[in-house]
Protein backbone atom coordinates (compact mmCIF):
# COMPACT_ATOMS: atom_id res chain seq x y z
CA UNK A 1 0.00 0.00 0.00
CA UNK A 2 1.47 3.35 -1.00
CA UNK A 3 1.48 6.64 0.85
CA UNK A 4 -1.55 7.94 -1.03
CA UNK A 5 -3.61 4.86 -0.26
CA UNK A 6 -2.63 4.95 3.40
CA UNK A 7 -3.78 8.55 3.70
CA UNK A 8 -7.34 7.35 3.42
CA UNK A 9 -6.68 4.99 6.32
CA UNK A 10 -5.15 7.42 8.78
CA UNK A 11 -2.52 10.13 8.89
CA UNK A 12 -0.32 8.23 11.34
CA UNK A 13 -0.15 5.26 8.99
CA UNK A 14 0.91 7.64 6.26
CA UNK A 15 3.67 8.99 8.51
CA UNK A 16 4.79 5.45 9.26
CA UNK A 17 4.98 4.69 5.55
CA UNK A 18 7.21 7.74 5.21
CA UNK A 19 9.41 6.35 7.98
CA UNK A 20 9.55 3.16 5.95
CA UNK A 21 10.83 5.20 3.03
CA UNK A 22 13.61 6.60 5.20
CA UNK A 23 12.04 9.79 6.56
CA UNK A 24 13.33 9.99 10.14
CA UNK A 25 11.46 13.23 10.82
CA UNK A 26 8.13 11.42 10.43
CA UNK A 27 9.17 9.02 13.18
CA UNK A 28 9.80 12.06 15.36
CA UNK A 29 6.28 13.31 14.67
CA UNK A 30 4.79 9.94 15.59
CA UNK A 31 6.89 9.80 18.76
CA UNK A 32 5.84 13.30 19.78
CA UNK A 33 2.19 12.47 19.16
CA UNK A 34 1.98 9.13 20.95
CA UNK A 35 4.82 9.13 23.49
CA UNK A 36 2.84 10.36 26.48
CA UNK A 37 -0.27 8.26 25.92
CA UNK A 38 1.80 5.08 25.47
CA UNK A 39 3.85 5.73 28.62
CA UNK A 40 0.78 6.64 30.68
CA UNK A 41 -1.10 3.60 29.43
CA UNK A 42 1.76 1.27 30.33
CA UNK A 43 2.28 3.07 33.65
CA UNK A 44 -1.32 2.44 34.68
CA UNK A 45 -0.93 -1.20 33.67
CA UNK A 46 2.36 -1.94 35.42
CA UNK A 47 2.15 0.71 38.18
CA UNK A 48 5.85 1.61 38.00
CA UNK A 49 7.01 4.71 36.19
CA UNK A 50 10.58 3.56 35.47
CA UNK A 51 9.33 0.25 34.09
CA UNK A 52 6.67 2.04 32.05
CA UNK A 53 9.31 4.24 30.39
CA UNK A 54 11.61 1.30 29.75
CA UNK A 55 8.79 -0.70 28.15
CA UNK A 56 7.69 2.34 26.14
CA UNK A 57 11.25 2.64 24.83
CA UNK A 58 11.02 -0.96 23.67
CA UNK A 59 7.67 -0.25 22.04
CA UNK A 60 9.01 2.66 19.99
CA UNK A 61 12.21 0.76 19.18
CA UNK A 62 10.09 -2.09 17.88
CA UNK A 63 8.05 0.33 15.80
CA UNK A 64 11.22 1.82 14.34
CA UNK A 65 12.90 -1.51 13.68
CA UNK A 66 9.87 -2.96 11.95
CA UNK A 67 9.51 0.04 9.64
CA UNK A 68 10.77 -1.89 6.63
CA UNK A 69 8.06 -4.53 6.98
CA UNK A 70 5.28 -2.12 7.98
CA UNK A 71 2.01 -2.46 6.11
CA UNK A 72 -0.77 0.04 6.75
CA UNK A 73 -3.46 -2.59 7.17
CA UNK A 74 -4.88 -1.15 10.39
CA UNK A 75 -4.91 2.13 12.26
CA UNK A 76 -1.40 3.01 13.38
CA UNK A 77 -2.60 3.71 16.92
CA UNK A 78 -4.21 0.28 17.14
CA UNK A 79 -0.96 -1.33 16.03
CA UNK A 80 1.04 0.78 18.48
CA UNK A 81 -1.19 -0.08 21.42
CA UNK A 82 -1.18 -3.73 20.44
CA UNK A 83 2.60 -3.72 20.81
CA UNK A 84 2.40 -1.74 24.07
CA UNK A 85 -0.27 -4.03 25.54
CA UNK A 86 1.65 -7.12 24.51
CA UNK A 87 4.86 -5.88 26.13
CA UNK A 88 3.16 -4.72 29.32
CA UNK A 89 1.13 -7.91 29.76
CA UNK A 90 4.27 -10.00 29.17
CA UNK A 91 6.11 -7.99 31.79
CA UNK A 92 3.24 -8.41 34.25
CA UNK A 93 3.17 -12.15 33.59
CA UNK A 94 6.91 -12.42 34.23
CA UNK A 95 6.68 -10.39 37.42
CA UNK A 96 3.63 -12.14 38.77
CA UNK A 97 5.46 -15.10 40.24
CA UNK A 98 8.31 -13.05 41.58
CA UNK A 99 6.68 -10.11 43.19
CA UNK A 100 2.97 -10.70 43.51
CA UNK A 101 1.16 -7.53 44.24
CA UNK A 102 3.77 -5.82 46.41
CA UNK A 103 4.54 -3.18 43.82
CA UNK A 104 1.10 -1.67 44.18
CA UNK A 105 2.10 0.30 47.20
CA UNK A 106 5.56 1.20 45.99
CA UNK A 107 4.58 3.48 43.15
CA UNK A 108 3.01 6.12 45.32
CA UNK A 109 6.25 8.09 45.18
CA UNK A 110 5.91 8.23 41.37
CA UNK A 111 2.74 10.22 41.59
CA UNK A 112 2.89 13.89 40.81
CA UNK A 113 1.69 16.37 43.33
CA UNK A 114 -2.00 16.59 42.54
CA UNK A 115 -3.30 19.88 41.29
CA UNK A 116 -6.16 20.50 43.60
CA UNK A 117 -8.37 23.55 43.60
CA UNK A 118 -7.23 27.04 44.49
CA UNK A 119 -8.38 26.54 48.01
CA UNK A 120 -5.52 24.77 49.70
CA UNK A 121 -6.58 21.42 51.08
CA UNK A 122 -6.08 20.67 54.69
CA UNK A 123 -3.67 17.95 55.73
CA UNK A 124 -6.65 15.70 56.46
CA UNK A 125 -8.15 16.29 53.02
CA UNK A 126 -4.80 15.55 51.44
CA UNK A 127 -4.43 12.32 53.36
CA UNK A 128 -7.96 11.23 52.47
CA UNK A 129 -7.39 11.93 48.79
CA UNK A 130 -4.13 10.05 48.77
CA UNK A 131 -5.79 7.10 50.46
CA UNK A 132 -8.62 7.19 47.92
CA UNK A 133 -6.19 7.36 45.05
CA UNK A 134 -4.31 4.36 46.42
CA UNK A 135 -7.61 2.49 46.60
CA UNK A 136 -8.37 3.32 42.99
CA UNK A 137 -4.95 2.11 41.90
CA UNK A 138 -5.29 -1.08 43.87
CA UNK A 139 -8.80 -1.73 42.58
CA UNK A 140 -7.63 -1.34 38.97
CA UNK A 141 -4.50 -3.41 39.59
CA UNK A 142 -6.60 -6.21 41.07
CA UNK A 143 -8.54 -6.62 37.82
CA UNK A 144 -7.48 -9.45 35.50
CA UNK A 145 -4.83 -8.14 33.11
CA UNK A 146 -7.03 -8.12 30.01
CA UNK A 147 -9.89 -6.35 31.80
CA UNK A 148 -7.41 -3.84 33.16
CA UNK A 149 -6.00 -3.13 29.70
CA UNK A 150 -9.54 -2.75 28.31
CA UNK A 151 -10.56 -0.30 31.06
CA UNK A 152 -7.41 1.78 30.61
CA UNK A 153 -7.88 2.03 26.85
CA UNK A 154 -11.58 2.82 27.25
CA UNK A 155 -11.33 5.31 30.10
CA UNK A 156 -8.03 7.10 29.51
CA UNK A 157 -7.34 6.62 25.81
CA UNK A 158 -11.00 7.02 24.85
CA UNK A 159 -10.78 4.16 22.39
CA UNK A 160 -13.88 2.70 20.81
CA UNK A 161 -14.88 -0.91 21.40
CA UNK A 162 -13.78 -1.90 17.90
CA UNK A 163 -10.32 -0.45 18.38
CA UNK A 164 -9.91 -2.09 21.81
CA UNK A 165 -11.05 -5.37 20.28
CA UNK A 166 -8.36 -5.13 17.62
CA UNK A 167 -5.69 -4.35 20.20
CA UNK A 168 -6.71 -7.27 22.41
CA UNK A 169 -7.42 -9.61 19.51
CA UNK A 170 -11.02 -10.36 20.43
CA UNK A 171 -14.53 -9.49 19.25
CA UNK A 172 -16.41 -6.27 19.96
CA UNK A 173 -18.90 -8.16 22.09
CA UNK A 174 -16.07 -9.72 24.09
CA UNK A 175 -14.75 -6.22 24.79
CA UNK A 176 -18.20 -5.05 25.91
CA UNK A 177 -18.37 -8.00 28.23
CA UNK A 178 -14.83 -7.42 29.54
CA UNK A 179 -15.55 -3.77 30.21
CA UNK A 180 -18.89 -4.41 31.87
CA UNK A 181 -17.39 -7.01 34.21
CA UNK A 182 -14.45 -4.75 34.98
CA UNK A 183 -16.59 -1.70 35.77
CA UNK A 184 -18.93 -3.76 37.91
CA UNK A 185 -15.97 -5.15 39.85
CA UNK A 186 -14.66 -1.62 40.31
CA UNK A 187 -18.09 -0.48 41.46
CA UNK A 188 -18.14 -3.19 44.11
CA UNK A 189 -14.64 -2.32 45.28
CA UNK A 190 -15.03 1.43 45.21
CA UNK A 191 -18.68 1.65 46.25
CA UNK A 192 -17.80 3.27 49.56
CA UNK A 193 -16.28 6.22 47.71
CA UNK A 194 -19.69 7.00 46.23
CA UNK A 195 -20.74 9.10 49.18
CA UNK A 196 -17.58 11.21 49.26
CA UNK B 1 -38.21 -5.18 42.37
CA UNK B 2 -37.39 -6.13 38.80
CA UNK B 3 -36.22 -3.76 36.13
CA UNK B 4 -35.57 -5.04 32.61
CA UNK B 5 -32.66 -2.62 32.15
CA UNK B 6 -30.94 -3.46 35.42
CA UNK B 7 -31.72 -7.16 34.98
CA UNK B 8 -30.90 -7.75 31.33
CA UNK B 9 -29.02 -4.71 30.00
CA UNK B 10 -26.97 -3.24 32.84
CA UNK B 11 -24.30 -2.29 30.29
CA UNK B 12 -26.63 0.58 29.31
CA UNK B 13 -26.21 1.97 32.81
CA UNK B 14 -22.43 1.64 32.58
CA UNK B 15 -22.45 3.38 29.20
CA UNK B 16 -24.63 6.16 30.64
CA UNK B 17 -22.17 6.75 33.48
CA UNK B 18 -19.33 6.82 30.93
CA UNK B 19 -21.24 9.43 28.90
CA UNK B 20 -21.41 7.19 25.86
CA UNK B 21 -25.15 7.20 25.24
CA UNK B 22 -26.70 9.37 22.58
CA UNK B 23 -28.46 12.40 23.97
CA UNK B 24 -31.98 11.14 23.26
CA UNK B 25 -31.32 7.77 24.86
CA UNK B 26 -29.60 9.39 27.81
CA UNK B 27 -32.63 11.64 28.42
CA UNK B 28 -34.98 8.68 28.24
CA UNK B 29 -32.83 6.83 30.73
CA UNK B 30 -32.79 9.81 33.08
CA UNK B 31 -36.60 9.78 33.08
CA UNK B 32 -36.47 6.07 33.85
CA UNK B 33 -33.94 6.61 36.66
CA UNK B 34 -36.27 9.06 38.37
CA UNK B 35 -38.70 6.21 38.97
CA UNK B 36 -36.44 3.14 39.16
CA UNK B 37 -34.91 2.30 42.51
CA UNK B 38 -33.02 -0.67 41.00
CA UNK B 39 -31.10 1.31 38.40
CA UNK B 40 -30.31 4.39 40.47
CA UNK B 41 -27.67 2.80 42.75
CA UNK B 42 -26.00 1.16 39.75
CA UNK B 43 -25.70 4.47 37.96
CA UNK B 44 -24.58 6.23 41.13
CA UNK B 45 -21.92 3.57 41.69
CA UNK B 46 -20.69 3.68 38.11
CA UNK B 47 -20.56 7.47 38.15
CA UNK B 48 -18.47 7.25 41.33
CA UNK B 49 -16.11 4.77 39.66
CA UNK B 50 -15.75 7.06 36.67
CA UNK B 51 -14.97 10.04 38.92
CA UNK B 52 -12.55 8.00 41.00
CA UNK B 53 -10.67 6.94 37.90
CA UNK B 54 -10.45 10.61 36.89
CA UNK B 55 -8.34 11.30 39.95
CA UNK B 56 -5.61 8.90 38.83
CA UNK B 57 -3.08 11.06 37.09
CA UNK B 58 0.03 9.56 35.56
CA UNK B 59 3.39 11.13 36.37
CA UNK B 60 5.10 13.32 33.76
CA UNK B 61 7.40 11.67 31.24
CA UNK B 62 11.14 11.98 31.82
CA UNK B 63 12.58 14.88 29.81
CA UNK B 64 15.35 12.69 28.41
CA UNK B 65 13.00 9.97 27.11
CA UNK B 66 13.49 10.90 23.44
CA UNK B 67 17.27 11.32 23.82
CA UNK B 68 17.55 7.82 25.34
CA UNK B 69 15.41 6.37 22.60
CA UNK B 70 17.40 7.96 19.76
CA UNK B 71 20.64 6.84 21.39
CA UNK B 72 19.37 3.27 21.40
CA UNK B 73 18.30 3.58 17.79
CA UNK B 74 21.79 4.82 16.86
CA UNK B 75 23.43 2.05 18.87
CA UNK B 76 21.24 -0.45 17.08
CA UNK B 77 22.31 0.93 13.71
CA UNK B 78 26.00 0.49 14.64
CA UNK B 79 25.65 -3.14 15.75
CA UNK B 80 27.53 -5.80 13.81
CA UNK B 81 25.62 -8.66 12.22
CA UNK B 82 26.74 -10.97 15.05
CA UNK B 83 25.46 -8.59 17.74
CA UNK B 84 22.16 -8.26 15.93
CA UNK B 85 21.91 -12.03 15.72
CA UNK B 86 22.65 -12.60 19.42
CA UNK B 87 20.74 -9.60 20.76
CA UNK B 88 17.40 -11.41 21.24
CA UNK B 89 19.13 -13.96 23.47
CA UNK B 90 21.16 -11.56 25.58
CA UNK B 91 18.52 -10.08 27.88
CA UNK B 92 17.18 -13.55 28.60
CA UNK B 93 17.20 -13.91 32.37
CA UNK B 94 18.64 -17.00 34.02
CA UNK B 95 15.22 -18.26 35.04
CA UNK B 96 14.22 -18.35 31.35
CA UNK B 97 17.55 -19.53 30.00
CA UNK B 98 17.96 -22.38 32.49
CA UNK B 99 14.83 -24.36 31.53
CA UNK B 100 15.61 -23.79 27.85
CA UNK B 101 19.16 -25.10 28.27
CA UNK B 102 17.96 -28.04 30.35
CA UNK B 103 15.32 -28.90 27.72
CA UNK B 104 17.90 -28.71 24.94
CA UNK B 105 20.24 -30.99 26.95
CA UNK B 106 17.48 -33.51 27.55
CA UNK B 107 16.55 -33.48 23.88
CA UNK B 108 20.18 -34.08 22.93
CA UNK B 109 20.45 -36.98 25.37
CA UNK B 110 17.21 -38.48 24.12
CA UNK B 111 18.43 -38.16 20.55
CA UNK B 112 21.68 -39.92 21.43
CA UNK B 113 19.78 -42.73 23.18
CA UNK B 114 17.33 -43.18 20.34
CA UNK B 115 19.97 -42.98 17.64
CA UNK B 116 21.45 -46.41 16.76
CA UNK B 117 24.38 -46.41 14.39
CA UNK B 118 23.00 -49.72 12.94
CA UNK B 119 24.90 -52.78 11.79
CA UNK B 120 27.38 -50.85 9.67
CA UNK B 121 30.11 -50.67 12.28
CA UNK B 122 30.07 -54.35 13.33
CA UNK B 123 30.10 -55.52 9.69
CA UNK B 124 33.02 -53.27 8.97
CA UNK B 125 34.79 -54.63 12.03
CA UNK B 126 34.08 -58.18 10.88
CA UNK B 127 35.42 -57.40 7.46
CA UNK B 128 38.58 -56.03 9.01
CA UNK B 129 38.89 -59.16 11.12
CA UNK B 130 38.39 -61.41 8.06
CA UNK B 131 40.97 -59.48 6.07
CA UNK B 132 43.47 -59.76 8.91
CA UNK B 133 42.91 -63.52 9.07
CA UNK B 134 43.34 -63.84 5.32
CA UNK B 135 46.59 -61.88 5.37
CA UNK B 136 47.83 -63.96 8.28
CA UNK B 137 46.99 -67.16 6.46
CA UNK B 138 48.65 -65.96 3.30
CA UNK B 139 51.81 -65.09 5.22
CA UNK B 140 51.77 -68.55 6.84
CA UNK B 141 51.42 -70.11 3.40
CA UNK B 142 54.35 -68.06 2.09
CA UNK B 143 56.48 -69.12 5.04
CA UNK B 144 55.60 -72.71 4.40
CA UNK B 145 56.42 -72.38 0.72
CA UNK B 146 59.69 -70.67 1.60
CA UNK B 147 60.58 -73.47 4.01
CA UNK B 148 59.70 -76.07 1.43
CA UNK B 149 61.73 -74.23 -1.19
CA UNK B 150 64.70 -74.13 1.17
CA UNK B 151 64.32 -77.82 1.93
CA UNK B 152 64.11 -78.63 -1.79
CA UNK B 153 67.26 -76.71 -2.56
CA UNK B 154 69.17 -78.31 0.31
CA UNK B 155 67.87 -81.78 -0.54
CA UNK B 156 68.20 -81.24 -4.33
CA UNK B 157 64.64 -82.39 -4.99
CA UNK B 158 62.53 -81.06 -7.89
CA UNK B 159 59.58 -78.87 -7.00
CA UNK B 160 57.36 -81.10 -9.19
CA UNK B 161 58.05 -83.96 -6.83
CA UNK B 162 55.72 -82.30 -4.33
Amino acid sequence: MGVAAAATLDYDAELMLRVKEGDGASFGVLLEKHRTSVIHFIYRLVAEQAVAEELAQEVFLRVYRSRSSYEATAKFRTWLFRIATHMALNWLRDQKHERGQEHLDEGTADLPARQISDRRPSVEQKLVREAELREVRQAVAALPAKQRAAVLMHKYEEMEYTQIAKVLGCSDSAVKSLLFRAYETLRARLAHMEAT
Amino acid sequence: MNCPIEDRHPEILVAYAAGELEREIARALERHLADCAACRPVVAGQTAVWKALDTWEAPPVSPDFDRRLYRRIEEGARLSWWERFTRPFRPMPLRQALPLTASAGLLLMAALLVYHPGPIAPVAAQREAVRANQVENALDDLDLLRQLGTADSTEGGHPDAL
